[in-house]
């Protein structure tokens, strides 16, 4: 029984893929607390999508995955805060149609050149058989995201909160902004590996918000959102080899079922907690005269 | 470091007016000057918000920004602010620009209610805290000075005690009072209060006005942006009246003139004139109350209730009449 549960960690590539998910994860789930609260998960959904063409087209010239993928984003990233500025079509609307119109050039690029790019790869994400140079470029990725997140996440976390106090005391919001942006399509980049284009918004955003249910600190919120990721990420991974099920399905329910344990259970903000403060608080008023 | 809660906050009346002196880094500072010189401001909507807006104050005043909604008082506030660059002319704290100033942590920002994201994961303490990220290094990590200052702001407008509490768990003046903690431990020589008594009880508006003049004798700079015509001659030594440009600025009692007011709100301005009211028969005062969004409720001598408009009320005046006979 107990050998059979460590079979995963006698094959090199089970083991390659587990801990690169946890590293995944783990800077998804630092992030998703920058993105929950900021109201960017739409955002994070739109760039995981817009980075598709930039992948089929560095597969296709042989060009490191990360590159074309980065690119792809922030072009996407640049047509939306250009339209937004010269329109007043509304932002979710601009959002709408910028990504859809990336992943659908994506799509055609793959559809013309099926034998050279892996559409179920890049959609559904391939981690088991993920290749030694794409896992450098996730490490490389993720180390320069949990750098900058180590010295400037007082800031972020001004400007997520205040941005014109930040303003007012002469930080560049601007910035701020464009640092937030890139950091989300680099883990957009790198979650692509882990969990495909469809569910990387997830992994951008349920650590954080089941992170925001357990704590009211930011700081600790950051914490619990890179614990849940990591962890989810490492055993939905394990989980997915027992199954024989697709590794980012794994992971995306294992979260979702954390979530929803921390919407019934959290000390303070889940759902039964509220009924017994609800009850109490009847409870003392029917005791007052 | 003081440990005691004092100030106007204080439930001890006995030392209502006692002072304290911040720590060293947020020491006394001289009074500066703040100058908006023929500021214009266009948006990329083509809407000119503000055009030829000038006035230059020094610090050791309390000064109010008073204009309706859509008077571009929000845009003028934004300039001083330096949120939104003037399309024409230029602000200047100090006769150096508003970025410098910004730079220095000169400019204190006490936002409305609506502005703040209440639910953000945030504690009491924390929100302070961001008023000392001027002085922090490029990690924001805080030292002990900044920590002290913390502490005297968070004293000195009584809310030491709520420091761990997440700010949304708080009451609407204890809110504001949060906030007027960070301004303090920014120790921002230009204070902008956007709308400081909105939402607010009465005894925190007490509260805050005390602390607005204390703040004032250090030599700092106040200005709150208000519609709340009444409170302005209550506590504000000086006005600026704005109706897309700045109609006038000065000493409250020159600017908070009838003929002013009436310029700087045009129709917007409600006008309850006793002379015409059913108080002034029986009363025999002449006063005369504006207000800009709400209509006044009028309680006459005795507690009676008062309306605008004689016509249609002739019993009621020669009833009110013949009370004052019987009581005189």
């Amino acid at each position: 029984m107990f050998t059979s549960l460590l079979a995963p960690f006698h094959y090199d590539y089970m083991v390659t893929a587990l801990w690169t998910s946890a590293l995944i994860g783990g800077v998804c789930g630092l992030l998703s607390g920058f993105v929950t609260l900021k109201g960017w998960s739409l955002m994070g959904d739109a760039l995981s999508h817009a980075v598709v063409p930039g992948v089929a087209i560095a597969y296709l010239l042989g060009l490191p995955f990360a590159v074309g993928a980065f690119t792809s984003g922030l072009l996407a990233a640049g047509a939306m805060a250009f339209i937004k500025m010269k329109t007043p079509v509304r932002e979710d609307a601009v959002i709408g149609i910028v990504f859809t119109a990336f992943f659908a050039l994506g799509l055609l690029l793959i559809s013309l050149f099926p034998s050279r790019v892996d559409l179920k790869g890049i959609i559904f994400g391939n981690i088991l058989g993920i290749a030694t140079g794409d896992v450098v470029q996730v490490i490389i990725v993720s180390a320069v995201c949990l750098l900058v997140l180590a010295l400037k996440w007082r800031d972020l976390m001004l400007f997520c909160f205040d941005p014109n106090q930040a303003r007012a005391l002469g930080l560049r919001v601007g910035a701020l902004h464009v640092m937030l942006l890139l950091l989300l399509s680099a883990t957009a980049v790198a979650a692509l590996q882990a969990v495909g284009a469809m569910l990387v918004v997830a992994m951008l955003v349920t650590p954080g918000a089941t992170a925001y249910l357990l704590t009211d600190r930011f700081s600790v919120m950051l914490r619990i959102g890179a614990a849940l990721g990591a962890l989810t990420s490492f055993f939905g991974a394990y989980l997915s080899y027992f199954l024989d099920g697709a590794t980012g399905g794994c992971i995306v329910s294992l979260q979702t079922l954390v979530f929803v344990a921390a919407l019934l259970f959290a000390p303070k903000h889940g759902v039964f907690a509220s009924r017994r403060t609800l009850r109490r608080a009847r409870a003392q008023e029917a005791a007052a005269p | 470091m003081p440990t005691r809660s004092c100030g106007p906050f204080s439930a001890q009346g006995t030392h209502r007016r006692a002072k304290f002196p911040l720590p060293v880094s947020t020491s006394f500072s001289p009074p500066l000057s703040l100058a908006a010189i023929d500021v214009a401001v266009t948006y990329p909507n083509g809407l000119t918000a503000l055009r030829d807006a000038s006035f230059r104050l020094a610090g050791g005043t309390i000064c109010a920004l008073v204009g309706v909604n859509g008077s571009g008082k929000s845009t003028l506030f934004k300039a001083l602010m330096g949120f939104v660059t003037p399309t024409t002319g230029r602000v200047e704290i100090d006769g150096r620009p508003v970025r410098e100033a910004q730079k220095q942590s000169w400019v204190a920002y006490v936002p409305q209610a609506e502005e703040v994201d209440w639910t953000f994961p945030v504690s009491v303490h924390d929100v302070v805290m961001m008023g000392r990220y001027g002085y922090m290094n490029f990690l924001r990590i805080a030292s002990a000075a900044d920590r002290a200052a913390v502490e005297t702001s968070l004293r000195r407008v009584g809310m030491w005690e709520y420091r761990d509490r997440q700010i949304g768990e708080l009451s609407g003046g204890q809110k504001k009072r949060v906030f007027v903690a960070r301004a303090l431990a920014q120790n921002g020589r230009v204070i902008l209060l956007d709308e400081p008594f909105t939402g607010v009880d009465v005894g925190t508006e007490e509260a805050i006005v005390t602390l607005l003049r204390e703040l004032r004798d250090e030599g700092r700079l106040i200005l709150v942006a208000t519609h709340n015509l009444g409170s302005v001659p209550e506590f504000c030594d000086q006005v600026v009246l704005i109706n897309r440009t700045v109609l006038a600025y000065g000493p409250t009692s020159e600017v908070f003139t009838a003929e002013n007011l009436t310029r700087a709100f045009g129709g917007a301005l409600r006008l309850f004139d006793l002379a015409q009211s059913t108080v002034n028969d029986h009363d025999g005062r002449s006063v005369t109350v504006l207000t800009d969004d709400e209509r006044p409720l009028v309680l006459g001598k005795r507690g009676h209730l008062e309306y605008l408009n004689r016509t249609g009320r002739e019993q009621l005046i020669s009833d009110r009449e013949e009370e004052q006979k019987g009581k005189s």
